[in-house]
């Protein structure tokens, strides 16, 4: 198709403008996590470049009046509930897009009443929670109260991915399978599984990000013993440090990090055959 | 033995197989002609567990298999659109049933690898063994569906339009195939189609099925040659069939009366093979013995070794006739110019109100 130069120019130039519009709190937060400390504050400008704050958010930094951020056992209990949450998500997720494939009694409810987990406003859902636990005498737990409406808020994405897959999935593989004798358990593990694998991650990927940063569910129903997110508000109403903005880097490229995974896991799950015939075709000619 | 027993399958209400009963024999090779919307597939499913019936029964060499799910029924089905695995590679997806079937698995790979590669022998695929089902050609992944399938040795092997997504010149090829394929193991193929050419050539046996029902079974010859109803007679795409009411020994269509053979009162359809009728020019009469339609030329198709000509009567409606080149010269007709369709009383087939057979040529020569 020809375009017009103008009209390219300017496409250009909305998309370099949302993307700095997208990044720009990023960046900023990179900038400043480079202040100079212990006295230089969370605002421009620079006093003097420094890895200061990175030190003392990894603990290497000498004492100072700033107190180091509480947060090594609460990013380890957000890492857990996060993966924990992810594992149940994805297999109840899939396990009910399966279900799903057949029209069943109910089944319209059924749907509203899944997805309803994730529409239902976090702040209310939390409090419910609570109010639930407090009358049942269960005590609210990061693994236990908070766990639960984890699970309850990122099933439904999890659900949702599966029901995409499973709608462009053809069935008639599976019958192939059973007209061939093998029994509707190994046809799933050895035909469905593999070929629904890249709508998996993608749940998965979903399920342990939208839970390793859930705020308002976790506020109420976490108890004692904070998450991550929490952890860092909690920081806030004291007096904030560039080392917060140190943090956020650090855990910005950790997500990063888990997105490589997940890329090269997908691209190494479509283009496995790919790799193995090519070589054998090379052998043919 | 495959026995189906009044078999009725429903879809919201709707019967898509009614009440269908049909012996199929070890070792044949049956087709199964219909159009689309008359039930095949689903024909196909429910000999292959993938359906219930909401009726009837299927029995295989005596056992009442109707209650068993399709793993457990050791049936094999080449579905229309292959359905490979589309993860695998072609010698894992020949190998893929002999492996993880619920009954009898073969769990030595030497042995695994060697029946697989026996059996792409048998479908001409050597050296694809190590292909992803991506690489490979439609023809060549139909082979791959149908090796899949006979490697495990099934008694009966379904196969749902087979050469329907092919090409025509590999379509030709492959119903050579399939036979010699069918001979080698002595396996029954049961092959549905919708083209009766098809039909025709490949099938000891064929079967025609309309709206559900089996309307007629017969060594091909005999379907062509004296389809026992009017409707068997319409599928076939080789009759011209003319809808009317006899008067005494006259069939009347239009304005033009036929006249009929010996013994068909009744009649209400009068049938003539395309390749039975000849064209003269102008509008003439009939030698004795003979009928004749007035008409005026439309088109013709030149096929090479025939043509077909292409004809309206007065009253509108195609009639069709063929010319096989091998017995006479093409003639070339103007447009709209009038001519006469004729053809020996012989040669017509007659069915009565019911769409019922009462009249009938003698049986082809050389048929068995």
């Amino acid at each position: 198709m020809h375009q017009l130069p103008i009209l390219r120019f300017s496409l250009a130039v909305y998309c370099a403008l949302f993307i700095l519009f997208l990044y720009a709190p990023f960046i900023v937060m990179g900038i400043l996590s480079f202040q100079a400390g212990p006295e230089g504050g969370p605002q421009f400008p620079i006093i003097e470049w420094s890895t200061y704050w990175y030190q003392h958010v990894l603990g290497f930094a000498p004492p100072s009046r700033v107190a180091p951020l509480p947060i090594g056992e609460a990013l380890v209990r957000s890492l857990t509930l996060a993966f924990a949450t992810m594992v149940v998500s994805t297999v109840l997720g899939t396990l009910t897009a399966q279900a799903f494939r057949r029209k069943f009694k109910g089944s319209n409810i059924m749907f509203y009443l899944v997805v309803l987990g994730m529409m239902v406003p976090g702040v209310l859902l939390g409090l419910g929670m609570a109010l639930v636990a407090r009358e049942a005498g269960i005590s609210p737990t990061w693994w236990g109260t908070a766990f639960v409406l984890h699970v309850v808020y990122t099933y439904p994405f999890a659900f949702l991915v599966m029901l995409a897959i499973f709608n462009r999935f053809d069935p008639a593989v599976e019958e192939a399978a059973w007209a061939l004798g093998v029994p509707p358990g190994r046809t799933f593990r050895k035909v469905t599984f593999p070929m629904i694998f890249p709508g998996v991650l993608s749940a998965m990927l979903f399920a342990f990000t939208l839970s390793y940063d859930e705020f308002p569910r976790t506020l109420f129903t976490g108890g004692s013993d904070v998450t991550m997110p929490l952890a860092i508000y909690g920081t806030f109403a004291v007096e904030i440090h560039p080392n917060l903005f140190a943090f956020g880097v650090l855990t910005t490229l950790f997500s990063f990090a888990l997105l490589t995974v997940y890329g090269l896991l997908m691209t190494a799950s479509v283009r496995k055959g790919r790799s193995k015939a090519s070589g054998i075709q090379e052998d043919i000619t | 033995m495959l026995e189906l027993l009044g078999l009725t399958k429903l879809y919201d209400g709707t019967p898509a197989i009614q009440d269908v009963s049909l012996t199929v024999r070890d070792d044949e090779y049956l087709t199964l002609l219909g159009p689309s919307g008359s039930g095949k597939t689903t024909l196909l499913r429910l000999i292959a567990g993938l359906e219930r019936p909401d009726a009837g029964r299927v029995r295989m060499n005596g056992t009442d298999v109707t209650a068993l799910p399709a793993h457990r029924r050791s049936l094999g089905f080449v579905q229309q659109n292959y359905a490979l695995f589309p993860h695998m590679s072609v010698a894992d997806n020949v190998a893929f049933g002999l492996r993880y079937r619920e009954v009898d698995p073969v769990t030595d790979d030497a042995e695994v690898a060697r029946r697989v590669a026996s059996m792409l022998e048998l479908v001409g695929l050597t050296g694809l063994d190590g292909r992803m089902t991506g690489q490979i050609s439609g023809g060549q992944k139909q082979r791959v569906s149908l090796a899949r399938t006979l490697v495990t040795e099934p008694r009966f092997c379904l196969l749902d339009e087979p050469l329907g997504a092919l090409d025509a010149n590999l379509r030709e090829r492959m119903t050579v195939e399939l036979r010699r394929i069918r001979e080698a193991l002595g396996v029954t193929f049961i092959h549905v189609t919708g083209n009766e050419a098809e039909a025709l050539a490949m099938g000891d046996r064929m079967v025609v099925l309309d709206e559900g029902r089996v309307i007629m079974v017969d060594e091909p010859d005999v379907v062509f040659g004296r389809p026992e109803t009017v409707r068997v007679a319409k599928f076939l795409n080789a009759y011209n069939v003319f809808s009317g009411n006899a008067q005494g020994d006259k069939f009347g269509v239009g304005a033009h009366e036929l006249p009929l053979p010996p013994g068909t009162q009744g009649a209400a359809h009068y049938a003539v093979r395309f390749d039975t009728a000849s064209i003269a020019r102008g509008h003439g009469t009939a030698p004795a013995g003979h009928a004749a339609l007035p008409a005026k030329f439309i088109t013709s198709e030149f096929m090479g070794a025939k043509v077909i000509y292409f004809l309206e009567k007065d009253t509108g409606g195609v009639v069709e006739v063929e010319r096989h080149l091998s017995r006479a010269d093409p003639v070339d007709y103007t447009k709209d110019e009038p001519v006469t369709v004729h053809w020996d009383l012989a040669d017509v087939t007659v069915f009565d109100t019911d769409g019922r057979r009462i009249y009938s040529p003698e049986a082809l020569a050389g048929a068995a």
